[in-house]
Formats: structure tokens, C-alpha cells, sequence
């Protein structure tokens, strides 16, 4: 009972702060898919840079977020930059994976009738082997989406914008009444989010997907 | 060698494609000439470098040294783009673009081009309707949603789409099943015979290349050119003991697969209308060298074979004497196709018939065996002199 007063009392704020946790991920989710889907396109074609592309993006997901800010603080200070800078770099991998799978997985009788009917290099890749590996590059979207939904809550720690800032002064608070209530609404709203971007990313497979594909 | 018929479409001198670590090329200093208007296939074993060869023409393979023209022009070097979009491209996995319905796949070369909505749109259910596809059912379907002939038809179509003057064509009927290749095989000749366009067509089925080819070249190793000719010369006539292993056994067989019917005269078999009873009939059988007579009905279509002795038996009626005919052929069959049906009925001679099935004669193994002879004869003639060419009697 005491719960569901605190959600009622305190529903303005952690409106704010989901809506604030939402942002942080979209915005990093947006650039670590622009670098990501470029980066998978250009090694996709050379093995030596492919394995170079996804072993270090690779890395990337093994370093901690306390040392990932460790690092970026001295660099971009405390705050919203720093948070969003890691999840860019955490988000890489599996949309750089799945970019090279899907323009891997692309038919090549399907690229050779494309040169065949005299497509250039460029409009090949937008017309025809984007779109087909496009299913295949949006799943790895929606697992770095899911990803960094959980990850942007350690943002806190930086003073970062979000959902974060409920569990760590849920865990500042330990033993005080309320602290059980910051804990348990901090996580409740990160699965939320993580629900209902993970239902968002389904929708936008059924509606960008071509019929022809499903 | 027999200089082609009509001006080259396209000519290639010396082309030679090498691999960088291979020390043979995989086609080495070719020269070939492709006449204008003519289906060429090339034909020979796997690894022979056939399919090189024709992808070095639209240039997805880059040749090594030699030269590429088309229509006289050097087009070893020009974009290879803008190349590819005068020349039809069908490959044996047809490569339909999946993501695309069927308008804006065969639609793709007309936008490239920059052709306008309306023409192209025009353009589109004008090729649908040509391959035999309802534009209205067909349009918005999605690759998937066809049958492999289907698909087939629609790449033949994709390729036809800007009305290039050239064809390739990498074995465009191999993925599918004997009966609709044989069905799609007939199609594109009739086709063809409207359109005339200038075609390159590979294959490692020598049958094939005889049904389809005006004009066969033989590769063996590295491409190398084993013998050039019309499919009758390279039967009667094969160069070497290489082309005459790859044609293999029965070359007088697929040679009757050359001719018609029509080309040949009819066997002398007796006929009667049946109407005019067995003494009409027997006095007709009396009056030739035959032992069989074929009775005919009113209209003149062909009903049963009988012999003197169903004649004699036979009452008034004839509607039961000797046994009904099975075996008709249209006089567009090929002589392999006559000979086919005579042996499958279990007869000694088929009956050609028109379109609605009116009596035009009878084909035996006489007609066959004299039909095979003459041919022989021609192609051996026309080896001797070396003069032009001509479908050896079939009158094509």
C-alpha cells in the first residue's frame, strides 16, 4: 500500500525522470546506429577490417561502466555527455554484427542481376542490399536499444540524467523507509521502458519491412 | 569455321581473362563474332570457361587484354553501367529482386534510363502480357508468390524491359523442372521470333543448344573455340573427336529434333470416308501398294486404320473395323516428335492433321528414314563447298 502512495505522490517526477532516461537512450541509440551501420558497411567486404570492426566493438561491451566513466569523465565531465558518449560506444556491437550479417546474408544472384541491369556501386547499396539486410540490421538495433535501457541507469553515478538517480538514493538511504520504494520504482519504470521499446521496435519491423520479405 | 550470316552485333578479339596465381587463363585469346538478330549459344563441359566468357561480354567480369564491340563500338573500357543497360541479363538463378513487386522489378532498367511513369508503367503490362502474365493478377505480387516458371518468365521480362538490342542469357532455364523448361523453351523461341534480338546464350546441355541455337559454338578448355557452326553442321559435320564426344550418342536422332513435319512429303496411305462403306474402301486399298487404309469421317478427320481383312469382315458398318487412330501430329511437330508418337501407339505410321484436326497426310518410317538421309546428304554437301549456310532443308 505504502508503494502505490509513493507512485501516486511522486507520479510527476518519475514521469520526468523515465521521460529523461527515454531520451538519453533514443539519442545515443541514434548515433550508435548512424556510426555502426556505416562502420558494418564498410568492413562488411573485408574480413581483416571485419574482424577488427567486431572484436573491438566487442571490447567495448566487456569494459565496466564504472571505468567507462572513469575514463570519460576527465574528458567530458560530469553529466549527460559523459552518459551519452558510453552507451553510444556500448550500442556498437550488435548493430555492427547484424549489418554485416544482413549485407553478407544478401543473395548474390540478387547483387548480380543488380550489376547486371546496370545499377552503379552506390544505388546497389541503397536500393537493394540495404533494404533486403534491413530486417536482419534492425534486430541488432533493438537488442542495442534494449541493452542500453539497463546500462543508462548506471548513469546516476555521473550525475546523469534518468531512472538511475531513484536507485541511487534508494541505495543511499538503505534502512529508511522510503529507500525500498526508490529501489522498486527505479527498476519497475526501466523494464517498462525496455517493454515498451522493444513492442516499439516490433511495430517498426512490421511497418518498414517490405512484403515481399516477410 | 563458317563466316557468320549477318553484320556482327557483337565482335571480340583476342579476349582473354587470367586469374591472378593461376598460370593457364580461363579464357585464353578468344575471337568469336555474333551475328545480328541470331540466338549463339555457347556450349561445352563444366570449367570450359562458357560462363566467363559471356559475363566478360557485359563486362561483371573484367577481361584481362582484348577488345569488347557492340555494334562495332570498343566497349572494353566505356562505364560499364551504362553498358549493362543496353544489353538483357538472365541468370539461371534469375535474381528478381525480393523486396521489390513485379512492376518495379521489371521496371527497374526503364527508371534508370529516367523513362517517364507513364511510359514506364505502359512499358511494364506491355512485357507482362508478352511473357504471358495478366499485368492486372501479376503487377503487385511480390517474387515470392510465384512459381519458378514464373519467376523466370519475369526475369526474361526484366531484361527485355528497355528493349536492349542484346541478350546474355547463363543458362536461363536450368532451375527448372524438364516439363516447363521445355514449355518456357518454346515460348521464348516464339518469342524470339517476333523480337529478333541479338542473344548470347549459355549452356552445358548440348540439347538445348541445338533447339535453341541458330548458331552453336563448342568451347572446350580455357574457351578455346572447337568448332562454330549451325546446330545441323556440328551434328553431320562435328570438327574433331572432342565435339563429336560432346554431342554424343544419337546425333542422327537430335537431328531429326531439327526438322518438320511440314518440310517432308507425306507418305502415300490410302484413305476413304467411312460414309461410303467397306466396297468404296476396298476398291481404294485395291488401287495402291498399301496393305492399311486410313477411313476418314465427314469432316475429313482421320478415325481408324483398317486392313483388307477388317474390310471383309465388316458388315455395313464400319464404326468397329481395325483399330482407331491414336498417333496425330500437327505438321509443326519436329520428325523426332512423329517418331516418338509412332512408336509409343504401337503403329506404323502417324497421321498429320491441322489445326481442327482435318486429314493432311501420313508420316511412316519410310518418310523418316528418307528425311534423315537427305539431311545427311546437305550437310555434307554444304561442308564440301563450304558455301553459306542453310537450315538444311527444313526451310526455315
Amino acid at each position: 500500500m505504502d508503494f502505490l502512495n509513493y507512485l501516486q505522490r511522486d507520479s510527476d517526477r518519475l514521469l520526468e525522470l523515465s521521460l529523461q532516461h527515454l531520451s538519453v537512450v533514443l539519442v545515443a541509440l541514434a548515433a550508435g546506429t548512424a556510426i555502426a551501420v556505416v562502420l558494418g558497411i564498410v568492413v562488411a567486404r573485408r574480413p581483416r577490417l571485419r574482424s577488427v570492426a567486431i572484436g573491438s566493438t566487442g571490447l567495448v561491451l566487456t569494459v565496466p561502466s564504472f571505468a567507462m566513466y572513469a575514463l570519460l569523465v576527465p574528458l567530458l565531465g560530469l553529466g549527460r555527455t559523459s552518459v551519452i558518449v558510453a552507451l553510444v560506444l556500448y550500442s556498437l556491437l550488435p548493430i555492427v554484427r547484424n549489418t554485416v550479417t544482413g549485407l553478407l546474408g544478401v543473395d548474390p544472384a540478387v547483387v548480380e542481376s543488380a550489376k547486371g541491369v546496370g545499377m552503379g556501386p552506390m544505388r546497389r547499396l541503397l536500393r537493394i542490399e540495404l533494404p533486403l539486410a534491413w530486417p536482419v540490421v534492425l534486430a541488432g538495433i533493438r537488442v542495442s536499444a534494449v541493452l542500453l535501457v539497463g546500462i543508462a541507469a548506471l548513469g546516476a553515478i555521473v550525475r546523469g540524467p534518468g531512472l538511475g538517480e531513484l536507485l541511487f538514493a534508494g541505495l543511499r538511504t538503505i534502512g529508511s523507509p522510503n529507500a525500498v520504494n526508490l529501489a522498486l520504482a527505479g527498476t519497475l519504470l526501466v523494464v517498462v521502458i525496455a517493454v515498451v521499446l522493444d513492442v516499439c521496435f516490433l511495430a517498426l519491423r512490421r511497418v518498414t519491412t517490405s512484403k515481399g520479405l516477410r | 569455321m563458317s563466316a557468320p550470316a549477318g553484320p556482327s552485333m557483337i565482335s571480340l578479339e583476342q579476349l582473354t581473362k587470367s586469374y591472378p596465381g593461376q598460370v593457364e587463363a580461363a579464357v585464353q585469346s578468344l575471337d568469336l563474332e555474333v551475328p545480328e538478330g541470331e540466338i549463339v549459344v555457347l556450349v561445352g563441359p563444366s570449367g570450359c570457361g562458357k560462363t566467363t566468357t559471356m559475363k566478360m561480354i557485359n563486362r561483371i567480369i573484367e577481361p584481362t587484354s582484348g577488345v569488347i564491340r557492340l555494334q562495332g563500338e570498343d566497349v572494353t573500357h566505356s562505364p560499364a553501367d551504362q553498358l549493362r543497360r543496353r544489353m538483357g541479363y538472365v541468370i539461371q538463378q534469375i535474381g528478381l529482386f525480393p523486396h521489390l513487386t513485379i512492376e518495379d522489378n521489371v521496371a527497374v532498367v526503364p527508371r534508370l534510363l529516367k523513362w517517364s511513369g507513364d511510359r514506364t508503367r505502359a512499358r511494364v503490362d506491355e512485357l507482362l502480357d508478352l511473357v504471358g502474365m495478366d499485368p492486372s493478377v501479376y503487377r503487385s505480387r511480390y517474387p515470392k508468390e510465384l512459381s519458378g516458371g514464373q519467376r523466370q518468365r519475369i526475369g526474361v521480362a526484366r531484361a527485355l524491359a528497355a528493349d536492349p538490342p542484346v541478350m546474355l542469357m547463363d543458362e536461363p532455364f536450368g532451375a527448372v523442372d524438364p516439363i516447363a523448361r521445355e514449355k518456357l523453351q518454346n515460348e521464348f523461341l516464339r518469342l524470339q521470333e517476333e523480337l529478333r534480338k541479338t542473344i548470347v546464350f549459355v549452356t552445358h546441355d548440348i540439347d538445348e543448344a541445338i533447339k535453341m541455337g541458330d548458331r552453336i559454338a563448342v568451347l572446350r578448355e580455357h574457351s578455346v573455340v572447337a568448332q562454330y557452326d549451325t546446330p545441323e553442321r556440328i551434328l553431320s559435320d562435328p570438327a574433331d573427336a572432342f565435339v563429336a564426344e560432346f554431342i554424343g550418342a544419337g546425333a542422327s536422332l537430335k537431328r531429326l529434333g531439327l526438322a518438320r513435319v511440314r518440310d517432308y512429303p507425306y507418305a502415300d496411305w490410302p484413305v476413304a470416308a467411312i460414309s461410303d462403306g467397306p466396297q468404296a474402301a476396298l476398291a481404294a486399298l485395291d488401287r495402291s501398294d498399301e496393305t492399311s487404309l486410313l477411313l476418314l469421317d465427314d469432316q475429313r478427320r482421320p478415325l481408324r486404320w483398317v486392313q483388307r481383312q477388317d474390310l471383309q469382315a465388316a458388315g455395313a458398318s464400319l464404326d468397329r473395323a481395325g483399330m482407331a487412330v491414336r498417333a496425330m501430329v500437327e505438321p509443326t511437330a519436329t520428325l523426332a516428335g512423329a517418331l516418338d508418337a509412332m512408336v509409343s501407339s504401337r503403329t506404323g505410321g502417324v497421321v498429320v492433321v491441322d489445326g481442327r484436326g482435318g486429314f493432311l497426310g501420313t508420316v511412316d518410317m519410310g518418310v523418316i528414314m528418307k528425311a534423315a538421309e537427305d539431311m545427311r546428304a546437305a550437310a555434307q554437301d554444304s561442308a564440301r563447298s563450304g558455301g553459306p549456310l542453310m537450315r538444311a532443308a527444313s526451310g526455315t
